[in-house]
């Protein structure tokens, strides 16, 4: 049996599923001030007259990093660049202000100047002296070369034994220097709060005698053991629409591509499944405002839901992008579509009168009657989702490209289905899927959606391996651990079973050790350095990835055909 | 610099009636709302950039132009989060169309035999920026793009100094064409003169085109000297400024702001390119300049390109990625005080007197030319009859070939004149194919227009050429005739 708990902005909803079946659920409302009761609520609900050591996994998701980031209840971070010659720090403003020290890294990992320790402990001294209890230490290209990094965090630990220290290198290896020092501040943020949660699940859950594996979805649709994921738990964000995300992989046709419509009362999100993978953002969520490498799927939030101000100006109707309440027919301060799907008998909610009364008021402003008017909002938030459709389309198909192949091969591609989940989807789902010459699938469990896709999603992971042979030298980005490699003249098979032996340690070592061998190989290339008319060594790079996934266990039983 | 914005009447005009006589509805449509300078005056803040190092592409393996030629810019740029700052936009490239080349080159025998997708990719860069331009998304663009092009002529017989097909004059020609824009400035910062650009404007009065680059008997092309100056009827719209090898950063902004700028104010294009050669870097293996990262970057801030073309630039590991980045700050108007290259330090290159007073010297000659060039137009003009000839050897390095060129230009009082360009190539002992070309400008007279297009249905009866091509601009028409087999195609 598996079990998905959905902690979500508005609702937490529960599934337990035996034998590829949705066999009991749970829905409640969600208490942001605890989220441990809500998750706790919703699996006594399920475990209640079950065997729970017939429970094999409990996955969570929940909106614990987003609400900590969005209330601003992160710990102080400071944030120590090591830039090197380039960009002017300043212009990439990053949070508070961060402290720059001298020394450099190039882009092969060479140094090229020394880091200049007596501004490390300077530095140090003013954090401690400011009394914050953490500091981010990020260094250009330090994940090419981390001897800068390592030697300053070693001087803190001397200088300011009481600061708690990151490093870049550590948190991402991707090229990105700007991204890699808001990822870096944004995980020692949030880590101390996250580990304490996570125990506190922990010890909930052994309490009712579950013995079963506790993992956690993350926002690229993978599940990760929950006590692993303490180190990076900012990889936790944005799980639960990666939880609906992954809803639809479990529930809708396997393989196709579909566009997932979540319309709730403030916003509708919006994510592509391409035949049958999720779309992630090109480089990495935006979070709080700061661009990061967190991975994580590509959702647009749209200013549109049921509960969306509805509003005529000039003549003009506009749905949205704010909400002022509910709908008028819940007693709420204006028209809202739900009002108008009330009209045109599309949804049953409060007070029909009401609905119908709003909805002759837009009607009298348009010189129409009422339910001419109804039709007129419902067209307009129809044709507000296609439009955002057809734009996350189009910014696919722009994404920049720098390989021949990768120019010519991008075709044009639009969905097969629209898969509705969320209160009004049932409603608006036919009418985007119909003016985007779709499939409309509105899905039987829409409203534990969320709760099923956790469940079942399988773990994901990258690794992506560099090696420059000419140095005799390899680093891994992920987790910023690097090594010596011998042989000038290592081919790209040899480095693909080198990148292979990698992922096989670093999937044991996150507890997910029997997925390795699902790992493909997404990405290699090979670059001779040529010196002179001679070879002097290569620069390789391997790029391996579990991709978002659903288990096997699944089966198709609860799929729609 | 130049004033904006700037609205250029006579050449709109002309524009506009070329346009209403010739063209097909559709493209009338797309050209109008143009005729605007788009880009300075503009609301846009953004500058467009499009990168695409060709990863998968080389002209052999150790050549200067392979793969691993813009891997560590990659790296740097890619570092540095350039891509993500709000004064930068990313796009993504694009294949020139067959047509599009053809509007600037005779590719013989034809354009998919001379073209591989990355040189198709590296054009098709440059108009997808031109395109984002004239819309106002972007205030200016810069395409870090391989393969090159500055080296390509009009006549394509094969690779000349790296470069196949000639992405600025693809991008000019384009614009030219969709937006109705007529004046265009080139400077060609490359340490290498650039030659094939200038032979495709040489007859045209509009493009003013000056190169500045390393004296041509130390370096390839060998060429570029102070009296090659343009076609009769375009003499001092084609300048050069031979450097002296050592030139420093000084020597380049002595050059740019006492020659380029005031002509470039002088002229008052609608639309300035540059064609950003990188290899003046004190570290290029191929040529002997030191010209510095921060000295590219305050060249481009100086010189404010709407359009910058990324050319050569062999230097791969210690200059392409701070000069890249240099420039990408530069034209973003972002702070590029802090790049640096490694080994640099302030004040370690100076020039001798001499090199100052030669660059002093040149600049002074060629002042003088841009200050009398009507004269020695009208002049050139009364000495010749209807028709001006001349013959001239090209030599491609890359591929070997040599070729013989004749082209003849009517000097046309009302316009630039149409033109004729018959070659010959061989490579070895081989004789590749003859062809003859017949050209018309974008903004030729009607009669011009009518001769040359009688000139090409004649010469398709020429047995003397296995191929006659039309480049017929007005109409948007390129069309390619084979002698022996009579298949006519049209781009």
């Amino acid at each position: 049996m598996l079990i998905g708990i959905d902690v979500g902005g508005t609702t937490t909803d529960a599934a337990l599923i035996d034998g590829g079946q949705v066999v009991k659920t749970a829905i409640g409302p969600t208490d942001h001030q605890d989220i441990l009761g809500c998750l706790l609520r919703a699996l006594d609900k399920l475990t209640s007259g079950i065997d729970c050591r017939k429970i094999e996994r409990v996955v969570l998701s929940t909106t614990l990093i987003t609400n900590l980031i969005a209330e601003g209840k992160q710990d102080p971070v400071s944030l120590v660049l090591i830039p090197g010659p380039g960009t002017n720090p300043d212009d990439y403003h990053l949070p508070g202000q961060p402290i720059v020290l001298g020394g450099a890294i190039d882009y092969r990992g060479r140094e090229i100047q020394s880091l200049d320790q007596s501004q490390v402990r300077a530095a140090a001294a003013r954090i401690a002296g400011q009394g914050i209890k953490k500091a981010a230490i990020v260094g250009k290209f330090c994940q090419r070369n981390p001897a800068h990094e390592l030697q300053a965090e070693s001087a803190f630990r001397d200088a300011a034994p009481q600061v708690e220290v990151e490093v870049g290198h550590r948190v991402s290896g991707m090229l990105n220097f700007p991204r890699r020092a808001a990822t870096t501040v944004l995980t020692l943020a949030t880590r101390d709060q996250y580990r304490e949660f996570a125990h506190a699940v922990v010890q909930a859950i052994r309490n009712r005698n579950i013995d079963a594996p506790i993992y956690i979805l993350k926002a690229d649709g993978g599940t990760l053991p929950l006590d692993r994921s303490e180190d990076r738990p900012v990889e936790t964000i944005f799980s639960g629409p990666a939880a609906s995300v992954m809803g639809v992989m479990a529930l809708a046709p396997a393989g196709q591509t579909s566009v997932v419509v979540d319309i709730g009362g403030t916003t509708t999100d919006l994510a592509l499944i391409l035949s049958g993978q999720p779309l992630l953002s090109s480089k990495g969520a935006r979070v709080d405002g700061m661009l990061t490498h967190i991975r994580a799927f590509a959702v647009k939030s749209l200013g549109l839901g049921g509960d969306s101000a509805v509003r005529v100006a000039k003549g003009h109707l506009t749905v949205g992008p704010d909400r002022q309440g509910p709908a008028r027919a819940l007693g709420g301060p204006l028209p809202t579509p739900t009002d108008a799907l009330s009209v045109l008998g599309m949804a049953q909610v409060g007070d029909a009168a009401l609905a119908m009364k709003a909805m002759q008021e837009v009607g009298s402003s348009l010189g129409c009657s009422a339910l001419e008017a109804s039709q007129k909002v419902v067209e307009t938030s129809v044709e507000k989702i296609v439009r955002e459709v057809e734009q996350m389309f189009l910014e696919w198909e722009q994404e920049p490209a720098y390989r021949i192949w990768e120019i010519l091969q991008k075709e044009r591609v639009r969905p097969q289905n629209v898969v509705g989940v969320g209160g009004a989807s049932p409603a608006l789902v036919p009418m985007v899927a119909e003016r985007l010459k779709a499939r409309s699938i509105v899905l039987k469990h829409a409203a534990v959606a969320n709760a099923i896709g956790a469940a079942v999603a399988r773990p994901t992971m990258t690794l992506s391996l560099h090696i420059d042979t000419e140095r005799g030298v390899y680093s891994v980005a992920e987790d910023g651990s690097s090594g010596e490699v011998s042989g000038r003249n290592l081919n790209l098979q040899g480095a693909e079973d080198m990148a292979r032996r990698l992922l096989m340690e670093r999937a044991r070592s996150l507890g997910i050790g029997e997925h390795a061998d699902e790992a493909e190989v997404t990405n290699s290339e090979i670059f001779n350095m040529v010196r002179g008319w001679s070879t002097v060594g290569r620069l390789l790079d391997v790029r391996m990835e579990i991709p978002a996934g659903i288990l096997p266990s699944w089966g198709g039983a609860g799929r729609e055909n | 610099m130049r004033t904006e914005p700037i609205r250029d009447q006579a050449s709109a005009e002309a524009a506009e009636q070329a346009r209403t006589r010739d063209e097909p509805e559709a493209s009338r449509r797309s050209s109008q709302s143009a005729l605007v300078r788009p880009a300075r005056s503009s609301q846009a803040l953004k500058t467009g950039l499009i990168f695409f190092p060709a990863f998968d592409w080389a002209i052999s393996p150790t050549h200067p132009e392979r793969e691993e030629r813009l891997l560590y810019t990659r790296d740097q740029i890619f570092e540095e989060g350039l891509m993500d700052l709000p004064q930068i936009e990313e796009y993504k490239p694009r294949l020139a169309e067959l047509k599009d080349v053809a509007r600037v080159h005779f590719c013989v025998p034809d354009v998919e035999s001379k073209t591989t997708e990355a040189h198709l990719i590296a054009a098709g860069s440059t108009l997808v920026l031109a395109d984002a331009l004239m819309s106002n998304q972007i205030r200016n663009g810069f395409a870090l793009v391989r393969p090159p092009g500055h080296h390509s002529m009009r006549v394509v017989h094969g690779n000349r100094g790296f470069c196949n097909i000639n992405n600025e004059a693809i991008m000019v020609e384009y614009i030219r064409k969709k937006y109705g824009m007529r004046k265009i400035a080139i400077v060609d910062t490359d340490v290498h003169h650039g030659d094939g650009t200038q032979d495709i404007f040489w007859h045209d009065p509009d493009v003013l085109f000056i190169s500045f680059h390393q004296d041509g008997r130390t370096l390839y092309p060998g060429s570029g000297f102070v009296h090659e100056m343009g076609g009769p009827a375009a003499l001092g719209s084609t300048l050069n400024v031979p450097l002296p090898p050592g030139t420093t950063d000084e020597g380049i902004h002595f050059v740019l702001e006492n020659l380029v700028l005031p002509i470039l104010d002088d002229f008052g294009p609608d639309l300035v390119c540059n064609s950003a050669g990188q290899d003046n870097h004190y570290t290029d293996p191929l040529a002997n300049m030191r010209f510095t990262a921060q000295g590219y970057a305050r060249l481009n801030e100086r010189l404010n390109p709407d359009m910058a073309v990324l050319e050569g630039g062999y230097a791969i590991e210690s200059a392409l990625p701070y000069v890249n980045t240099g420039i990408i700050q530069a034209m973003a108007r972002l702070d590029y005080s802090h790049v640096r290259e490694p080994d640099y330090v302030p004040g370690r290159f100076t020039q001798t007197g001499e090199m100052v007073r030669s660059i002093e010297s040149t600049v002074n000659y060629l002042l003088n030319i841009w200050e009398t060039k009507d004269d020695l137009i009208s002049r050139a003009k009364e000495e010749l009859g209807q028709f001006y000839r001349n013959r001239k050897r090209v030599f491609y390095d890359t591929d070997m070939i040599s070729e013989n060129q004749e082209e003849t230009v009517r000097m046309c009082p009302d316009c630039q004149g149409y033109l004729m360009v018959g070659t010959q190539a061989s490579q070895g002992h081989g004789r590749l194919n003859t062809a003859l070309g017949v050209s018309i400008p974008l903004f030729a007279c009607r009669s011009c227009q009518d001769d040359a297009r009688e000139e090409y249905e004649e010469h398709k009866q020429d047995a003397k050429y296995d191929f006659v091509y039309l480049q017929d601009r007005p109409r948007d028409v390129y069309r390619s005739y084979h002698t022996r087999t009579r298949n006519e195609r049209a781009y």
